[in-house]
């Protein structure tokens, strides 16, 4: 006989669930995390899906205006450059290189981070005072400034410039985990574990993350939103992706010897940058405005 | 209302609100000035928008076209200079001259009454006369002169054209009377001396500063005859010249110039339209500019041609099969179009069609990427390799956009298997580097600095321009510096022309360079301008120009 | 502060080059003079006499020439670092003055539509790219409304002697015939790049405005006032922006930082002379001696400023003066 469930068993979501269904709730951060995708989307696929090359020229179609303009063409959708290279698939190439980046830079330097974090959060004394100094003294300086002086220092180039991004990063996923950290470690239900006998690790692991979790994920859309605009800023200043590659920074910067005569080719980078930060801040307000609902909740 | 008044006044302890209304004070007070002080500070000064910074202030010394702009028709006289109608000589300093039959002795009456520079860190005591005309030559000729080695001791034009060699000596017969002395006869020493850059300095000058020991000062603060005297100038920003009062010529209209330093481009367009900059070099958007009613696109033909230049000193490019093949791999039709838009001569050889010494026989090199693979291949280069562009971001009047035109060419180049890697510096520093023959290839050009077809040859592909880092393919053949000194000794022109075709052929088969374009020169002006600026040698001239009284600044 | 100038002076190394020549910048010397410098540097000896003999000469304001263009740095940092500072000024002085009066409605209006619409304005003003912002801006107004300049600090047919640096200041102090004129001119050469820079600290600023003055309102001493009667005018001006104005300041200190590297890239966009323009040309010269001084330069700055706001701070909030003599 089968064993029927006699009980109706509540549901007690995880925190993570629960936090899901706060954010679907509200309808900005939905729209947010809609964009988020589709530009995650356009990251990973585009090479398959852009209708041109984004690096190739079409020579006899230099300077095209976007489709709707009256010497538009229908298939160049948003227009060409000045070497004839089709501005929609250079967009989408360069959400891959912008925005998948930002995307790749954040994991590498959370991963790094919040073990750092963890870490120094664990050792006391002169290590760790040592430790806070220099990070306050990082923290103080902004992360553009600190990504120019370590591009100064390698050089320019994309992989030069995503290294210093994640330097910069860093920092700040040290900062609020360690933090987190010692908050979680000075609860009861940690004394508990210990209490039992648990390993420090022991306790990180399974007690204490899942509850930092969120405020790991919330960094981590500020941190995506300032590293979008910095990959894209050292673009613009020449210090980032080299001259052909899409990047939507470099992008803007070859835009304005075209200001005059291909205004489009400042604009759309431009609104593409936009686009991307307010996609990406969205998703941040939405998950901050979950924590905090759950948490008066 | 009361209760908030109150309320208000206590709101208005708040710091921010005192330096909100006192800064809404101060500029309400401001614009009720009246505009009408600055109008006539604005007719008065011209601001033109330059594309780089001078290297120096001595045109001697430098041969970039930006660095001449700046300095030599501004600061300085020559003896003697072009007249822009027929391109040929006519008197400046020098009131006449004398050439003696066989072509060795020539002979210069100069004028009297022309007055130095008055400025802060200099006051002549008497007017120009030979003693002056002798320390600028001598300068570069003799080693052993005092100024010989100052800034550097590098005089690239003069070392080109090998004038060390050409001149015997300069006698100095009177006060107002030079005497050149020449080992041989040569048919562009006159032309060569009406450059600009054989200007001629203040021997006062260089007395004073040699007695304080700041020799080097004649460069940078820099004393001459010109219509306008150095009043400042802060580096990459902007050069301030004061009307030179006293000037031979007779009265200069403006009383200021001011050279505002804009490297990008669409920066000069943008302060064009918006009435920060009068008059603009190389300007883009030609079309913009010719439609809007208060602009002018002024252009001239200028003798210039653009190159792309292979180091044969560095492999591959010492390989002439692989130079061969590069340049039949390049599509010149598809960048005359593309960087000139259509409006330049595509170059068949280093002279365009308008020089006495062009030859419509010479063989061109077509568009053929089969020639162009056979060629690699015979090379040992099958699978092609991976070279550097060197390209400027500046506009040149032989090239509006060099970064594009590399991207073209890079392209162009991917079909035969070749990787190109583009490199790009300011400016000076591209200059530098290049001069050093640090590259493999570069994108570079040259605009004559007189209308004699010498000047392209001996300056740019001549043995002795190798050291002066104007021959940036570092190429020497004596055959070739043969056929040049033969045609300098000759004064008959056919004769010449022949010499000039056999270099021409010898330069399309040894192809130390690929010719690409000849362009125009081109400038955008407010329409207050008047006056003639540009010419078809050399740098440009603000001693004619006015303004008209306008209406908005 | 140390920590600074040991990193500045393990730049000289990590940078390509000869060390030396990175240090001192000076190319195109000749053997004797190479040794001269090595002995004033140091090089010989070990690496903590190297960088003894760095920190003298700090102190002494050298900071070596410029590889491009070979004047010494320390006077072409002195000409550039005033007109920095006067922009980052006036553009943090921008966004306080609008930041936070917009936060402080936003909060009092909390969840309204006013709320909802500073929150959305401040969103896209915090997303968006400051160069971008910066062309916008000239394009909008500078080329189509005319209405101000588009590049510079003030139009270069004035000559202002410089006094501090500080072009207002500046015209202030000279005799110019056209003193008034000049004001005028540079307070319009200034408009355009400020408004560009304050847009993002100034976003910031409103949410901290807000997040200030919605904690401020819900305090005891509020309900307190509430209860004694005091209308609501009378509570907001007379004890809520005081309270809530307090815990912004010492925001102001990090924002700042914020600020200055917004203004160095528009100071590309807008060629004004300040030491940020003039480092990101330096970056792309390679002239690293210039580099490593500028960064130095500017790290200090912006440190000073810190701490001078944290002084501020505990010198307007008595709360915080405890916690720096207790626990």
């Amino acid at each position: 006989m089968a064993r029927e469930k006699i009980y109706q068993e509540e549901e007690f979501p995880s925190p993570f669930l629960q936090l899901w269904q706060i954010f679907r709730k509200t309808p900005v951060a939905m729209t947010g995390f809609v964009c988020s995708i589709f530009l995650i989307t356009l990251a990973i696929f585009s090479p398959i899906l852009t209708p041109y090359s984004a690096v190739e020229s079409n020579l006899d179609m230099l300077l095209l205006p976007p489709a709707w303009d009256d010497n538009g063409n229908l298939s160049f959708l948003l227009g060409t450059d000045d070497l004839g290279r089709d501005m929609l698939s250079r967009l989408m190439s360069g959400a891959s290189l912008t925005f998948g980046l930002s995307f790749v830079v954040v994991l590498i330097s959370l991963a790094i981070g919040v073990i750092l974090g963890s870490l120094s959060a664990l050792t006391s004394g002169l290590k760790a005072s040592f430790l806070n100094h220099f990070l306050d003294v990082i923290l103080s300086i902004p992360s553009l400034l600190l990504a120019i002086i370590i591009v100064a220092i390698l050089g320019p180039g994309l992989s030069n410039t995503l290294w210093a991004i994640v330097m910069v990063l860093i920092p700040q996923f040290i900062h609020i985990t360690r933090n987190a950290v010692k908050e979680e470690f000075s609860k009861d239900y940690v004394l508990a574990s210990r209490l039992d006998g648990a390993s420090s690790f022991r306790i990180l692991r399974y007690s204490v993350f899942p509850n930092i979790i969120e405020k790991i994920v919330s960094q981590a859309t500020l941190a995506q939103s300032a590293a979008i605009l910095d990959i894209a800023a050292l673009g613009f200043l020449g210090l980032g992706a080299p001259i052909p590659l899409p990047e939507w920074g470099a992008m803007l910067k070859g835009g304005i010897d075209l200001f005059y005569i291909a205004p489009w080719a400042v604009y759309l980078p431009g609104l593409a940058i936009l686009f991307s930060v307010v996609a990406t801040n969205l998703v941040g307000e939405g998950i901050r405005h979950a924590l905090k609902v759950h948490k008066e909740s | 209302m009361v209760v908030l008044m109150m309320k208000a006044k206590r709101f208005a302890l708040n710091k921010q609100a005192i330096n909100l209304t006192l800064a809404l004070a101060l500029i309400t007070l401001l614009s009720a000035c009246s505009s009408e002080e600055s109008l006539s500070l604005s007719n008065k000064s011209l601001v033109y928008c330059a594309e780089g910074s001078p290297e120096s202030f001595n045109p001697q010394i430098i041969t970039s076209g930006t660095t001449v702009d700046a300095t030599a028709n501004q600061l300085y006289n020559r003896l003697i200079t072009f007249n822009a109608k027929d391109n040929s000589i006519k008197p400046s300093i020098a009131k006449s001259w004398h050439v003696t039959g066989d072509g060795k002795m020539v002979t210069f009456y100069l004028r009297k009454n022309i007055a130095f520079h008055h400025t802060d860190y200099f006051t002549p005591s008497r007017t120009l006369n030979a003693d002056d005309v002798l320390f600028s030559f001598n300068r570069i000729l003799d080693e052993s002169h005092q100024y010989h080695q100052v800034s550097g001791g590098s005089y690239p034009f003069f070392q080109s054209v090998q004038l060390r060699s050409l001149i015997q000596e300069i006698e100095r017969i009177n006060d107002y009377t030079i005497r050149f002395k020449l080992h041989r006869s040569d048919s562009s020493f006159l032309a060569n001396l009406a450059t600009d850059f054989s200007v001629v300095l203040s021997e006062e000058y260089g007395q004073q500063l040699a007695k304080r020991n700041e020799r080097q000062h004649i460069d940078v603060f820099p004393i001459g005859t010109g219509p306008f005297k150095l009043k400042e100038y802060k580096v990459g920003s902007l050069i301030r010249y004061y009307r030179h009062d006293q000037y031979w010529q007779g009265k200069v209209e403006l009383e200021q110039l001011v050279f505002d330093i804009t490297p990008s481009n669409t920066g000069r367009l943008t302060k064009l339209l918006t009435n920060e900059c009068d008059v603009v070099s190389y300007p883009i958007a030609h079309e913009k500019i010719v439609e809007h009613p208060n602009l002018t696109l002024e252009s001239v033909t200028s003798f210039n041609v653009a190159y792309l230049g292979f180091n044969t000193q560095k492999a591959p490019f010492n390989n002439i099969k692989v130079r061969q093949a590069i340049a039949y791999a390049i599509n010149k039709k598809s960048i005359v179009d593309t960087i000139y838009s259509g409006k330049a001569e595509i170059a068949k050889s280093l002279l365009q069609s308008a020089s006495w010494a062009y030859d419509d026989k010479v063989v061109d090199q077509i568009y053929s990427i089969t020639k162009a693979k056979e060629l690699l291949k015979e090379a040992g280069f099958e699978n092609g390799f991976e070279m550097d562009i060197w390209a400027m971001n500046v506009q040149r009047p032989y090239n509006p956009n060099a970064l594009t035109m590399a991207k073209l060419i890079q392209s162009d180049l991917k079909d035969i298997g070749v990787e190109v890697n583009i490199v790009s510096y300011e400016w000076a520093t591209f200059l530098q580097r290049v001069g050093k023959g640090e590259h493999q290839t570069v994108l570079l050009g040259w605009t004559a600095d007189h209308p004699d077809p010498d000047n392209f040859f001996t300056s740019l592909l001549s043995c002795a321009a190798v050291g002066t880092g104007n021959n940036s393919t570092l190429w020497c053949n004596e055959k070739f510096d043969e056929l040049l000194q033969k045609a300098l000794k000759t004064g008959n022109i056919e004769k010449r022309k022949v010499y000039y075709s056999q270099a021409l052929a010898m330069i399309a088969q040894e192809m130390p360079l690929l010719p690409l374009a000849h362009s125009k020169r081109y400038q955008a002006r407010s329409n207050l301008v008047r006056g003639n600026i540009l010419s078809a040698f050399g740098g440009i001239d603000f001693s004619t120009v006015t303004k008209v009284a306008g209406g908005s600044n | 502060m140390v920590l600074l100038t040991i990193v500045s002076f393990s730049l000289s190394f990590l940078f390509p080059g000869d060390a030396l020549i990175n240090l001192s910048g000076q190319i195109n010397t000749s053997p004797e003079q190479l040794i001269q410098l090595s002995e004033n540097y140091q090089t010989e000896n070990s690496i903590f006499m190297q960088y003894y003999s760095y920190l003298g000469h700090i102190l002494n304001g050298d900071l070596g020439l410029s590889m491009s263009s070979q004047t010494p740095i320390n006077t072409e940092i002195a000409n550039l670092l005033p007109a920095t500072i006067e922009l980052s000024m006036v553009a943090l002085l921008l966004s306080m003055v609008i930041g936070i009066p917009l936060g402080f409605i936003a909060a009092i209006k909390h969840n309204k539509t006013a709320d909802n619409v500073i929150l959305s304005v401040a969103m896209i003003g915090y997303s968006i790219p400051v160069f971008w912002l910066g062309l916008l801006a000239i394009l909008i107004f500078s080329i189509v409304l005319s209405w101000l300049p588009s590049a510079g600090q003030i139009s270069l047919l004035f000559e202002i002697e410089h006094v501090t640096g500080i072009q207002f200041i500046d015209i202030l102090l000279s005799d110019n015939a056209y003193k008034w004129q000049a004001f005028q001119n540079a307070s319009e050469h200034i408009i355009l790049p400020a408004c560009v820079i304050a847009t993002a600290p100034g976003t910031i600023f409103i949410r901290l405005a807000r997040t200030s003055m919605l904690e401020v309102l819900e305090t005891s001493y509020i309900r307190a006032a509430r209860a004694k009667g005091l209308t609501f005018n009378q509570i907001i001006y007379r004890h809520a922006i005081r309270n809530a104005l307090v815990k912004i300041i010492r925001h102001v200190g990090l924002q700042f930082a914020n600020l200055v590297t917004l203004a160095m890239v528009t100071e590309v966009i807008f060629s004004w002379p300040g030491i940020g323009r003039w480092l990101i040309e330096s970056i792309y010269q390679r002239d690293y001696t210039s580099i490593h001084s500028g960064l130095l330069v500017l790290s200090c700055f912006i440190f000073i400023v810190h701490i001078l706001t944290d002084f501020i701070y505990a010198a307007l909030n008595p709360l915080a003066r405890d916690n720096i003599h207790g626990s």
